[in-house]
């Protein structure tokens, strides 16, 4: 367990402090966030060089992903009014998803599996929703939507800081929600690995055979927990556009 | 008996905490399954409404386990 714990917890591989303390070193993780960066880019830049009328391969994947980012997932939600925020809901989806997928490589680190990095997406995502609701209803209008039309006067001083309450939530499930599932997915990998290493030579087959299993459901998380964050942030985004009826 | 009762309490906190959130999974999948079947052609609306209330679903059990960890890790 302690292994475990200590495995998805990065080492420094160049040190670097500023700022009064602030530690801002290279670990595994930040190289696995930069190398799902770097892919990122590339998966949407390269057949962005060379787009035919008629798509082959790789532009024609991209473009299903870019589809099904735009009609399943933006639209879905928030109508053609989600146009100005797609760049940031795809951003979201195929960057994590890509992360994911970079920390399912053996001997890599997901950059997911670190608070930080998953609270910093969160943040965004937060900042990102509060101020679209400020911008389009200025800042008296955008509280006023945190008490539902039709409620009661008396009511009014109730709800507030429920809403309230809520809406500080928000980012922090936002960031539990990717951080857990990745930790807990790679710790049930790491415990049929184990197992796999110390049961009886007959009986190897099970553990490992699980191990098969699992990493396809891994793969599967990541996607789905991707969708997931971006949907969130999609439907934040138009809770916030939402005028009062 | 010896040992930390921090392990005890991280068995106890994640178990304890995936009842509700299954429960809820299992309702909430079985309906939408249902609504499907009923009505192929909202299939679409249906399953990205399940997807997000299994993560909401999810999340209750996942802060359980992130209080798991912080157990056992002591």
């Amino acid at each position: 367990m302690e292994k475990l714990i200590q495995e998805l917890t990065p080492h420094a591989y160049y040190k670097l402090v500023v700022f009064g303390g602030v530690d801002i070193s290279i670990t595994k993780a930040v190289l696995t966030l930069l190398i799902a960066a770097v892919l990122t880019f590339l998966l949407f830049w390269i057949p962005s060089r060379r787009m035919k009328l008629v798509p082959r391969g790789w532009q024609n994947f991209v473009e299903v992903l870019v589809e099904f980012t735009r009609e399943g997932l933006l639209y879905e939600i928030m109508g053609e009014e989600g146009k100005p925020y797609f760049p940031l809901i795809a951003t979201l989806f195929s960057f994590i998803f890509i992360t994911n997928l970079v920390g399912l490589i053996p001997g890599s680190l997901p950059a997911t599996s670190q608070i930080g990095t998953t609270a910093a997406w969160a943040l965004i995502v937060f900042i990102i929703y509060n101020a679209v609701g400020v911008i389009k209803h200025g800042p008296i209008g955008y509280l006023k939507t945190f008490v539902p039309p039709g409620t009661p006067i008396f009511l009014a001083p109730v709800m507030f800081p429920l809403e309230i309450i809520s809406h500080i939530a928000r980012p922090f499930s936002l960031a539990v929600r990717l951080f857990a599932n990745v930790v807990a997915g790679h710790m049930v990998l790491g415990v049929f690995a184990f197992l796999s290493f110390t049961s009886l030579i007959i009986i190897k087959i099970l553990p490992f055979s699980m191990i098969v299993i699992m990493y396809l459901f891994e793969i599967f998380v990541g996607g789905l927990q991707a969708y997931i964050f971006a949907i969130l942030a999609a439907i934040y985004i138009q809770g916030a556009l939402q005028s009062e009826h | 008996m010896n040992g930390n009762i921090g392990l005890l309490g991280a068995g106890l906190a994640i178990g304890l905490g995936a009842i509700g959130p299954g429960i809820g999974v299992g309702l909430l999948v079985a309906k939408s399954v249902e609504g499907m079947a009923r009505q192929p052609e909202a299939a679409g609306l249906i399953r990205t409404a399940m997807f997000i209330g299994l993560a909401f679903a999810e999340a209750i059990s996942l802060y359980a386990l992130v209080i798991a960890f912080i157990l056992s890790a002591k």
